[in-house]
């Protein structure tokens, strides 16, 4: 019997891998596939520093629109000399195209000017925050992703029930609820009235509960809505009910069949939010006194400390393009079609 | 040079009785509005070793019948009456639904269409490998290897190995069905549903199906649900067909009966949709 199975049957010929009337199993030979993909990551690579010059190019654009920033930095009863002093200072009085290449030197080697309110690197003021606004935002996304994603999957599996509204009805909340409102109502109830919490600044774990509990809200309900949408298209895939059909656990199929195929956009936003974030979560961090970026970014608009405001312009088009390749690294990890 | 391939069924076949029963089933659909009858008081019997083949029109009851054996209904859809038994045991009726533990382990099932059956990020080694562990809680790993090698080459594939670490995207049309075949029969159940599965194939990829088929019924004495639209096809493997219309069965018998001598006037017309061959060419099917 087992002979019989083994022994290739008449007009039907064992089939290979690589057989000439398979066209989809022809993989390239490995130097082909080596030259492509080291193609495909200049491509990648290239086009991400294309995006970065664009991005800092118009930063210093609207840096130079904005209006000669002496007059907004010293008041109307500043002497011409004064001006003239400061714009020597900022290197204003040099020809735009010399402004321009000094600015992207600076880029490259990290230097990123000197602040006008507190006279200390722009580099280094941003390496002092970026710490806590790393801490906020890590907790908000991991709170929002913890939350987010079970809530879309819950959706999604029970898609037209009561779960499904109910899940739906709170991202839904989630979104359109403003972030300063929910912060300083979660302020009033936890430090004012409950006396649970601090109000605000940061140096201990109960200090970053309710920014990070303001911080997840949106992504979070962002994230819910986006999983219920991709988990429920994913889970009326074949290979959903054909998982169903091998007799696999519900969560065998559901999280590692489902939400294993509809992790990608979800993966996307929730790495694209931290970009957002981190390059700038001015309200929470200004209404619990976050010593973060965005606290940084709102002292130096309020300041008109222009040369801080573009470093932070600055480093967050370089996260956020970081991200984006992170991004596409990821897709192409999960995916096996993309590599 | 690998391990002899082992070919034990799981225990479900009674000594005298049928492999799967279906007596008067009934379905209905709740939509909006109303309530649809899907399938009206089907009975099917298949017994080990048998292909029964399922024939009609689209929308006439067969792929509802296949997914009620395996309890895969959608959601909206109930059984109103009747039962399923499988070796005597019951395991769909009103109220009853006892399909978890026969879905995969003695009841197989193939889809329509292998290429999106198959779960497009991962490797075949690793899907063959959880359906084994969910059967086979105990199995070692070395096992899991051996037996996901052999189901393989019981499917004609020459090269196992390579196939285990390939991705479904890295197979042709007809790597990627036999893999889909070797995922209903690694487990080896006694009941195989086959639903459309030869569909989206050319003509020598289905061939050649349908020839695997019938030698694993030959070796493993499973039974087959042969749910198709293809007469033809139908009449290549099946041993008994069952014609369905809206939900009924209007017609059933061996296969030759109800092909050479149909009784229902359903079934004449099913049958006379089928295209005629070319003067002075030969019908293969004939």
């Amino acid at each position: 019997m087992t002979q019989e199975l083994q022994a290739p049957l008449a007009g039907s010929p064992p089939v290979a891998p690589s057989d000439r009337s398979a066209p989809a199993a022809q993989s390239p030979a490995p130097s082909g596939r080596g030259a492509e993909r080291a193609r495909r990551i200049l491509l990648r690579v290239g086009g991400a520093l294309v995006t970065l010059l664009i991005a800092v190019t118009i930063a210093f654009a609207l840096g130079r629109m904005s209006g000669d920033p002496t007059s907004t930095i010293l008041g109307p009863m500043a002497s011409p000399e004064q001006r003239e002093a400061l714009r020597a200072e900022l290197g204003l009085d040099q020809p735009l195209i010399v402004q321009y290449l000094e600015y992207l030197r600076g880029i490259v080697t990290g230097d990123l000017g000197t602040s006008l309110q507190f006279y200390q690197s722009n580099t280094q003021m941003i390496a002092d925050r970026l710490p806590y606004t790393l801490q906020l935002v890590g907790a908000g996304m991991l709170l929002a992703v913890l939350v987010g994603v079970p809530l879309g999957v819950l959706a999604a599996t029970r898609e037209g029930t009561w779960w499904d509204r109910g899940a739906s009805a709170l991202a839904l909340l989630g979104q359109s609820v403003p972030v300063f409102w929910l912060g300083m109502m979660l302020v009033l109830l936890f430090a004012v009235k409950l006396d649970l919490l601090p109000a605000g600044q940061s140096g201990s774990p109960q200090h970053l509960v309710l920014p990070a509990l303001t911080m997840a809200l949106y992504p979070m309900a962002h994230i819910a809505r986006l999983t219920r949408a991709t988990m429920s298209e994913v889970l009326r895939e074949p290979f959903i009910d054909a998982a169903r059909a091998r007799g696999l656990a519900t969560r065998q199929v559901v999280w590692r069949h489902g939400f294993g195929n509809a992790a990608l956009p979800v993966l996307t936003i929730v790495v694209l939010q931290t970009g957002t974030l981190l390059s700038g979560a001015v309200a929470v961090e200004y209404v619990y006194s976050w010593p973060g970026l965005g606290q940084l970014a709102l002292q130096a608009i309020q300041f008109r400390d222009f040369p801080l405001v573009q470093a932070i312009v600055v480093f967050g088009a370089i996260t956020f393009v970081l991200l984006n390749q992170l991004v596409d690294v990821l897709h192409a990890l999960i995916d096996p079609r993309l590599r | 040079m690998a391990a002899e391939p082992t070919f034990e069924t799981a225990p479900a076949a009674r000594p005298d009785g049928d492999l799967l029963a279906v007596r008067d089933l009934t379905a209905t659909a709740a939509l909006a509005d109303r309530s649809l009858t899907l399938l009206d008081g089907v009975s099917i019997a298949i017994a080990p070793g048998e292909v029964l083949g399922v024939v009609g029109e689209s929308g006439s009851g067969k792929t509802t019948l296949a997914r009620a054996v395996v309890g895969l209904l959608e959601r909206n859809v109930s059984i109103a009456g009747g039962a399923i038994e499988l070796a005597g045991e019951t395991i769909v009726a009103p109220g009853v639904g006892a399909t978890d533990q026969a879905r995969g382990r003695r009841v197989g099932m193939v889809f329509q269409g292998a290429s999106r059956s198959l779960n497009p990020l991962i490797r075949v080694r690793r899907q063959l490998a959880e359906v084994l562990r969910r059967h086979e809680p105990g199995i070692s790993r070395d096992d899991v290897t051996r037996r996901s090698e052999d189901v393989l080459r019981e499917m004609r594939i020459e090269d196992p190995d390579r196939v285990l670490d390939s991705y479904p995207h890295q197979l042709s049309g007809g790597l990627r069905q036999r893999v889909a075949i070797a995922l209903a029969v690694v487990t080896r159940p006694s009941l195989v549903i086959a639903d459309e599965c030869t569909t989206a194939l050319d003509v020598t990829t289905q061939a050649e199906v349908v020839r695997l088929f019938r030698t694993l019924i030959d070796d493993l004495g499973l039974g087959l649900l042969f749910v198709t639209h293809d007469l033809m096809l139908a009449s290549d493997l099946c041993d008994r067909i069952v014609v369905m219309s809206q939900g009924r069965v209007v017609e059933s018998g061996p296969t030759a009966e109800v092909l050479d001598r149909p009784q229902d006037p359903y079934t004449r017309r099913l049958l006379a949709a089928v295209p005629t061959w070319t003067e002075g060419v030969e019908n293969p099917h004939a």
